[in-house]
């Protein structure tokens, strides 16, 4: 479906003009209030004022090891800063892997480092290695000059992991959609979808987001002040990897400012296009245990608050028991999900 | 006494003396007298006991003088009145070796271990000099079990047991030392009586039980490593005496261990007579040498392990149904140590066994620290590593210069080795206070009222 009347994008640019008079409209008391609190509607998930002090003893042997790993790791932080360069967390693993014992540690440790600094990992000159893909209307230059151009219909460009040194962007998209999966990322590219419904952005982090693929979407909402959509599966799993772009997560809190985008709106899969448009029940599967308590502890978080839809939407999954991927459009027709889904979605503002 | 041939004293508390003196200088013959006093000899029909004592051990000695009163007085002032006298004269004492006084103390010091409340009192009056010595236990503990007779044992440390490394530059104040031991019970071992010590009249059912005893603790200092030193095996009648070690039987203690699975080199029994070596049977340990060795003397006395010493308790149980009267308690006691070597011999799987259990356990302690250490020290090295990479490279003249007041040296070379040496004693000397374990801070207490804890 081509895309080229200014009817098609009414609603998302008026919701674009919604969104924009709600940020003019906010103080800096409503984004920086007095008492931090836990959770703030206008940033997301943000560390308290009241948080709590982990030591760490050199002289205690559950604690000695993780005391050595954070010398080392504050000591390749200093030369790394001292000589200007950068590495990625995997570097810094493998710098010691007998240390360390697992890239994990070297990840907890780095955001530790970051947090208890008070600075950001881009300031300790640790990046995380990208593994979130970027295509459509977009064109910047990277720190060293490099010209990226997302156009490209038939390959993405790999998210930057200097995503702070991204300068000169240009784009005329009118939405950004984020997709939480690979999988759902190629079918979109390979259907053509940023050119039938062009001007757009889509970006994917593979599931749960590193930290730069987080960067790139807020980077894309403070630079053009577009629409921001997630396209995730209908299940706790997929809502809650919304929730990160949208609030963030609890460990990274602490950079909550620099990495939440609290207008991205919730697209699809919704639990009621389930029954909305009668997903045939061989592609609905049940939730398991585990959904079930994902779904409750979710239901419990502050966000619903703010999102009284949203709480439907989750209580509406709760009552059917029964999830499903956005693969399921697929069995309504091969194309469903770009051909139909997805343009109606935009163009009649199925959004919440 | 109980009819069912059980040993029992109504209580564990009260005094021993021990009186030495001759009736003129140069006299040819001492005398001893022996007085008793306190809970723990009470039940028992004295008179009789005096006269089976004499008839059994003195029946050739002539009848000694009294003793002098006014060594007697102390003693009932302290502990009530005599519920034992009993003295005779000893053989011709300048054929004794010169240093039987030594002997004489040693057992008398482990006749205390094993019964903590009771003071001995020794008072030597000869060759015109008088010497007085007491055997009191600082600390008690009470080693209980539902199916044993309680034991209350001397668990306080030996002076030259004590260590005193020099403490970290501003140490903590609650860092202290437990000045006692944790007596670990490891059970009763039935013990089958040889046919030789049955037909000498010794039957009824006889066991041990083993008790072990680790000096210095440092259970409050979890990071410092240990190195088991020297064991020694006390062992003990029925009626809680020291008793001669059977030497051949202890002398084949080192081949019947697997000191490879125990995590030593060897055992050794050294041949000197030390003090400490006078009663039971010593063995010294060969540890596996992995330490690095230290060019400076001050470092090096930081890292070296605690020598702890293991005091192995062998506690003869008997118990005979057709035993009822004190003298029979007596020849059971005399039969028992008479074949105490062929008992053991032909106990020796079983006995070995039970040894090597409790030398074990000390052992899993010990290389548990180790196994610490090598942990603690693998993460110094990448801890000082990492710091001196950063005050090595900095550039910036004010942060180096405070990092070099901070620790008093002069350049970074210095640098690595104080803070290597700090980093190493803040690590070593971790406290962590641990309720049972007799601090310095009761020391005090301890002058006046002793103490006495009960372990299990």
């Amino acid at each position: 479906m081509e895309s080229g009347s200014t009817q098609f994008f009414f609603l998302i640019d008026k919701l674009r003009i919604q969104l924009l008079n709600s940020i003019e409209g906010a103080t800096e008391k409503d984004y920086f209030q007095e008492e931090i609190s836990p959770f703030d509607s206008g940033v997301g998930l943000q560390m308290s004022s009241g948080h709590s002090v982990t030591t760490v003893k050199s002289n205690c042997l559950a604690s000695v090891t993780k005391f050595a790993q954070i010398l080392k790791i504050l000591s390749v932080i200093y030369r790394l800063v001292q000589s200007n360069s950068y590495a990625t967390k995997r570097d810094v693993y493998y710098n010691n892997t007998q240390l360390f014992g697992s890239q994990r540690s070297v990840d907890t440790i780095v955001d530790d480092i970051s947090c208890m600094l008070k600075v950001s990992r881009r300031a300790l000159h640790v990046m995380a290695t990208s593994k979130g893909l970027i295509a459509g209307d977009l064109c910047y230059l990277e720190e060293d000059g490099t010209r990226i151009d997302c156009r490209s219909s038939s390959a993405a460009v790999s998210v930057s992991s200097n995503v702070s040194g991204i300068r000169n962007i240009v784009s005329s998209a009118k939405f950004v959609m984020i997709v939480e999966k690979d999988a759902t990322f190629q079918t979109l590219l390979n259907d053509d979808f940023c050119r039938k419904l062009s001007p757009c952005i889509m970006i994917t982090g593979k599931g749960v987001p590193d930290v730069n693929s987080r960067l790139m979407v807020k980077k894309l909402w403070d630079t053009l002040q577009i629409p921001i959509f997630a396209l995730v599966d209908a299940d706790p799993h997929g809502f809650e990897i919304m929730c990160i772009y949208k609030y963030g997560s609890v460990a990274m809190s602490f950079e909550a400012h620099s990495l939440t985008v609290p207008s991205v709106m919730w697209l699809g899969l919704l639990p009621s296009d389930l029954q909305r448009l009668m997903v045939p029940k061989r592609s609905l599967l049940p939730l398991t245990r585990r959904d079930e308590n994902k779904l409750n502890s979710l239901l419990k978080r502050p966000y619903f608050a703010s999102q009284p839809q949203w709480q439907k939407e989750m209580e509406l999954m709760q009552q059917s028991k029964v999830k499903a991927e956005i693969q399921s459009l697929a069995d309504i027709a091969p194309d469903f999900l770009t051909s139909i889904y997805l343009p109606n979605k935009l163009r009649y503002g199925g959004w919440l | 006494m109980s009819k069912q041939g059980r040993r029992h004293g109504s209580g564990s508390t009260g005094g021993l003396l021990i009186l030495l003196w001759d009736e003129e200088a140069g006299a040819q013959r001492l005398n001893c007298t022996v007085a008793a006093a306190g809970s723990w000899c009470s039940g028992v029909e004295i008179k009789a006991l005096q006269l089976d004592l004499k008839g059994r051990m003195f029946p050739h000695v002539s009848p000694s003088l009294e003793p002098d009163p006014e060594d007697l007085i102390p003693f009932t002032e302290l502990h009530g009145s005599l519920r034992l006298l009993l003295s005779f004269q000893m053989k011709d004492a300048r054929h004794w070796p010169s240093d039987w006084q030594s002997d004489v103390e040693a057992v008398l010091q482990a006749f205390s271990l094993a019964n903590a409340g009771i003071q001995i009192h020794l008072k030597l009056k000869f060759a015109q000099k008088t010497s007085v010595r007491d055997f009191r236990a600082k600390i008690k503990a009470k080693v209980s079990r539902a199916d044993q007779p309680p034991l209350l044992l001397d668990v306080s440390c030996p002076e030259q047991k004590r260590w005193f490394l020099s403490k970290p530059h501003g140490w903590a104040k609650r860092a202290s030392w437990c000045q006692g031991g944790h007596p670990v019970d490891g059970g009763r071992l039935p013990l089958g009586i040889p046919p030789q010590a049955m037909d000498g009249g010794l039957l009824g059912d006889l066991s041990v039980r083993l008790v072990t005893l680790l000096h210095p603790c440092v259970l409050q200092y979890p990071n410092m490593p240990t190195e088991l030193k020297s064991i020694k095996v006390l062992v003990y009648n029925p009626c809680n005496i020291p008793v001669s070690g059977p030497s051949g039987f202890f002398q084949t203690l080192p081949s019947s261990m697997d000191c490879q699975h125990l995590g030593l080199r060897g055992l050794q029994c050294p041949a000197h007579k030390d003090p400490e070596f006078r009663v039971g049977t010593v063995f010294t340990t060969e540890q596996w040498e992995n330490e690095k060795k230290c060019d400076d003397e001050e470092q090096e006395s930081s890292h070296l392990p605690v020598q702890q010493s293991l005091l192995l308790f062998l506690l003869l149980q008997h118990r005979n149904p057709f035993c009822s009267h004190l003298s029979d308690f007596v020849a059971a006691d005399m039969l028992i140590e008479h074949h105490l070597e062929e008992i053991l011999c032909n106990n020796k799987p079983a006995v070995m066994a039970a040894i090597r259990t409790e030398i074990g356990n000390a052992m899993k302690a010990q290389n548990q620290r180790k196994k610490q250490q090598e942990k603690l020290n693998s993460a110094a090295e990448v801890i000082l590593s990492s710091t001196m990479s950063i005050v090595s490279c900095s550039s910036n003249v004010d942060f180096r210069n405070a990092c070099f007041d901070l620790m008093k040296v002069a350049d970074t070379h210095a640098l690595s080795s104080h803070l290597g040496e700090s980093l190493r004693r803040v690590m070593s000397w971790r406290f962590l206070p641990v309720g049972r374990c007799y601090s310095t801070q009761m020391e005090e207490n301890l002058l006046h009222h002793g103490s006495t804890k009960s372990e299990i």
